[in-house]
């Protein structure tokens, strides 16, 4: 295996975590939103994400870096392509962001705590969303023969294309249905009523994902067909590992076993994720660009592994203590 | 086309002088928080674990801005600035990777540290902030060796346009890292100092003179004292940095028209439209010469002696700025002294109007000063991205709709700006925590 194509494995793994962990922040804006008046499901959605979701966010960044270090050209291009909907993105990361630091009593019911819940739920909506769709158009034009107009430009890349809004709205569907597979698995052993509560929606949200992905496979059979031809046979087994790890977890929600839902929703999700990848690799943008058409030079290649080794051995250990400080949930309001 | 350009600019300085306000107390704050939570530890005084908690409140709200921010600079080096990206993405990859891991031990921790105040032991607790500051400092350390790679591009060769035999180590660590570095980060713990001990003077000024307030600005101008006149030497260091490798900028910077032998050192000289000279000058012989290449007859080459297409548009802006910047500093390190001069004479510091006042203002402009600094730094830069390699105007994305898209981030900056004042006012108003005596302190104004 050459250097560019470990690291964007690495690359891979980065998004795949970003995709999990936060998409599961993501999820939790969403079941906020739609949390009707169920107030205690608002306190201990953001009871949960309180001190994690920062550095799930951090994921992203890392996925940049690499994307822009390592494959200059394909960033670049990404860029001028999608600078409508990632600025749509971007704003919504920040609105939800600080809507969600802001809000000091998640349960409040005066205006202004509606008002930045309100913001939180929209932006984590709208978060995930532009990502899935700006994902599925890049699969879309990636695997077709088209979009080689040069280094910096890869034009028509169909982002507002019908596939690009059926797996925006996959990815909604599965941000919140970790967020509730999640939710329920925590509160189970504390609060059964609310694990309850979090299991119906979790029922919910399990459905729409196995529509949806049905859906997004046949948008693909019809608007994609080249992308379509690659999901049916390279792509095939993680399509399989997908649609078995979502029937999985509405099966284990229904039995209450959470902890085997939460898995297999974090498993489901990580399979769309390297189900896009394998489709179109070994292409990053477009026909032309590719992890060895785009990456930088060998030596820059090698130092940033290197680079990239020591910064995993630091960072991994601790979001490790991150985690295990807060895997239990305390009952006190900490404040 | 230059519409586009400047629409792009413009969306690029907007986010990141808004950036610039969250980086500072990102970096700053937390070395507050530290110090406060510390001394309670030793002294075992409610006052400082009360102020270590409230600003750990109003941390908490700006570090996740200013992690939102940050994202969106990250993504708009590849959104505006493609094709600087394509050229230069591989040789300064290696310290933007290096800040991604800085700024997630900081999340871990940040997370640990806010959350953490009732699960962890007091001593544990404190010991948790410590990678706040030691991270957050190096998130502002690698992304400035970034910048100092633009002010003076090394580590790679031109071959046809084209980068090639790169040397990340070698374009990380140019020769303006150290001086750039240094002055960035004694800038964000300056300003985060004389910011805090703004807040509480305006509190003590509203008539909330108690043991709370006084150990706020005590600790802050502590801290200053120590930190101002370091500022003063980097700021020099820095200046040297820029005469050897930015000739331009620095003709810029000191408002040197013509070329000049024993230059002097222009004082004032603000630069109006219509005057060739500056305004208000008042000129030290020699002395520019001598801050600049340490001999009293060097040559300062002048402003005028540059082809047109490789100065920078900009230098009466760079000029002003920079005049701002230094008086501010020099402003600051006066109060501060100012301070502990009468402080020592009267016992528990100077708490007359004047003083009171005078600290109200220095907090506001000493973020003043941060954001003219990088006003210098980059606008004497120009027309270079990268300088003498990489125009600005050779970088800017193909893509239409920058005006959209800069309105759009202008606005959401406004409204950020205005709800997190609000929310920041709200954690910070009403009586501490954990202080037995409820006093109506209102501690950001």
């Amino acid at each position: 295996m050459s250097l560019s194509a470990l690291i964007a494995l690495v690359l891979g793994l980065c998004l795949t975590a970003y995709a999990i962990l936060a998409g599961a922040d993501f999820g939790a804006g969403i079941l906020d939103l739609t949390a009707g008046r169920h107030s205690s499901e608002r306190g201990a959605l953001a009871r949960t994400i309180g001190p994690l979701w920062e550095a799930n966010h951090v994921w992203l960044i890392f996925s940049i870096t690499i994307l822009f270090s390592v494959f200059p050209t394909a960033f670049a291009a990404l860029g001028t392509a999608m600078l409508a909907p990632l600025t749509v993105a971007l704003i919504a990361l920040v609105v939800r962001g600080a809507a969600l630091s802001l809000r000091a009593d998640p349960a409040g019911a005066t205006r202004s705590e509606s008002l930045l819940g309100w913001a939180f739920g929209a932006g984590s909506v709208t978060a995930p969303f532009v990502f899935g769709a700006c994902a599925g158009a890049v699969a879309q034009i990636s695997s077709s023969g088209r979009g080689a107009a040069g280094a910096t430009g890869v034009a028509g890349v169909p982002w507002t294309g019908v596939f690009a809004g059926t797996v925006g709205l996959l990815a909604v569907a599965l941000c919140a249905h970790v967020a509730a597979c999640f939710m329920s698995f925590r509160s189970s052993r504390a609060r059964e009523e609310l694990a309850a509560r979090f299991r119906r929606r979790g029922l919910q949200t399990g459905a729409a994902v196995l529509a949806l992905g049905l859906l997004a496979l046949l948008a693909a059979s019809w608007k994609a067909p080249a992308l379509w031809h690659r999901l049916s046979t390279t792509a095939l087994p993680l399509v399989v590992v997908g649609t078995v790890a979502a029937g999985l977890s509405v099966q284990a929600l229904a039995r209450r076993r959470y902890l085997v839902a939460r898995w297999a929703s974090m498993v489901a999700a990580g399979a769309v994720v390297w189900g896009w990848f394998i489709a179109q690799s070994p292409r990053l943008l477009g026909s032309r660009l590719t992890i060895h058409t785009a990456a930088a030079s060998p030596a820059v290649l090698s130092a940033l592994a290197i680079a990239g080794a020591v910064v995993l051995l630091a960072v991994l250990p601790a979001f490790y203590l991150l985690y295990a400080l807060f895997r239990r949930p305390s009952l006190e309001v900490t404040q | 086309m230059s519409g586009h350009l400047t629409a792009g600019r413009a969306q690029m300085g907007t986010s990141l002088s808004f950036h610039l306000f969250f980086a500072v107390l990102g970096v700053g704050l937390p070395l507050m928080m530290l110090v406060a939570e510390g001394m309670h530890l030793r002294t075992g005084e409610p006052t400082w674990r009360a102020l270590a908690r409230r600003w750990s409140k109003v941390f908490a709200i700006l570090f996740a801005v200013g992690a939102a921010s940050g994202t969106i600079i990250s993504f708009e080096l590849g959104l505006l600035w493609p094709r600087f990206m394509a050229f230069a993405g591989g040789v300064i990859g290696l310290p933007f990777s290096l800040e991604g891991a800085a700024f997630f031990i900081e999340a871990v921790f940040v997370g640990i540290y806010l959350y953490g105040w009732d699960r962890l032991s007091p001593r544990l607790h404190w010991l948790s902030g410590i990678p706040i500051v030691i991270s957050s400092a190096a998130s502002a350390f690698f992304i400035v060796t970034a910048n100092a790679w633009m002010n003076v591009p090394r580590g790679f060769s031109l071959v046809h346009g084209r980068v090639t035999h790169v040397n990340v180590l070698a374009a990380m660590f140019n020769p303006a890292w150290a001086t750039e570095t240094s002055h960035m980060v004694l800038g964000a713990y300056l300003a985060t100092t004389f910011g805090v001990a703004a807040v509480y003077a305006v509190g003590m000024l509203r008539g909330r003179r108690d043991a709370y307030h006084r150990k706020a600005i005590a600790l802050a101008l502590s801290v200053a004292a120590i930190l101002a006149p370091l500022q003063m030497g980097v700021g020099d260091l820095l200046g040297r940095t820029v005469a050897k490798n930015q000739p331009a900028k620095l003709a810029a910077i000191e408002g040197v028209t013509h070329t000049e032998r024993g230059a002097g050192l222009n004082i004032g000289g603000i630069p109006l439209p219509g005057h060739a000279a500056g305004v208000l000058n008042v000129k030290l012989p020699h002395l520019l010469s001598v801050l600049a290449f340490d001999r009293p007859n060097a040559s300062v080459r002048g402003l005028s002696t540059f082809p047109r297409a490789n100065r920078t548009p900009l230098a009466g802006p760079v000029r002003l700025a920079f005049i701002g910047m230094i008086g501010i500093g020099t402003g600051l390190v006066g109060l501060s002294v100012w301070y502990w001069l009468r402080r020592r004479r009267t016992g528990p510091g100077p708490e007359d109007r004047i003083t009171l006042l005078a600290l109200a203002g220095a907090g506001p402009l000493a973020f003043l000063a941060n954001e003219l600094g990088w006003l210098v730094s980059e606008f004497g830069r120009q027309p270079w991205i990268v300088y003498g390699v990489f125009r600005t105007s050779s970088a800017i994305t193909t893509a239409p709709g920058l005006g959209a898209t800069f309105t759009a981030f202008t606005l959401l900056y406004l409204g950020l700006s205005s709800v997190t004042l609000w929310g920041v006012r709200r954690v910070s108003t009403g009586s501490p925590d954990h202080l037995p005596r409820p006093s109506l302190s209102v501690a950001l104004r």
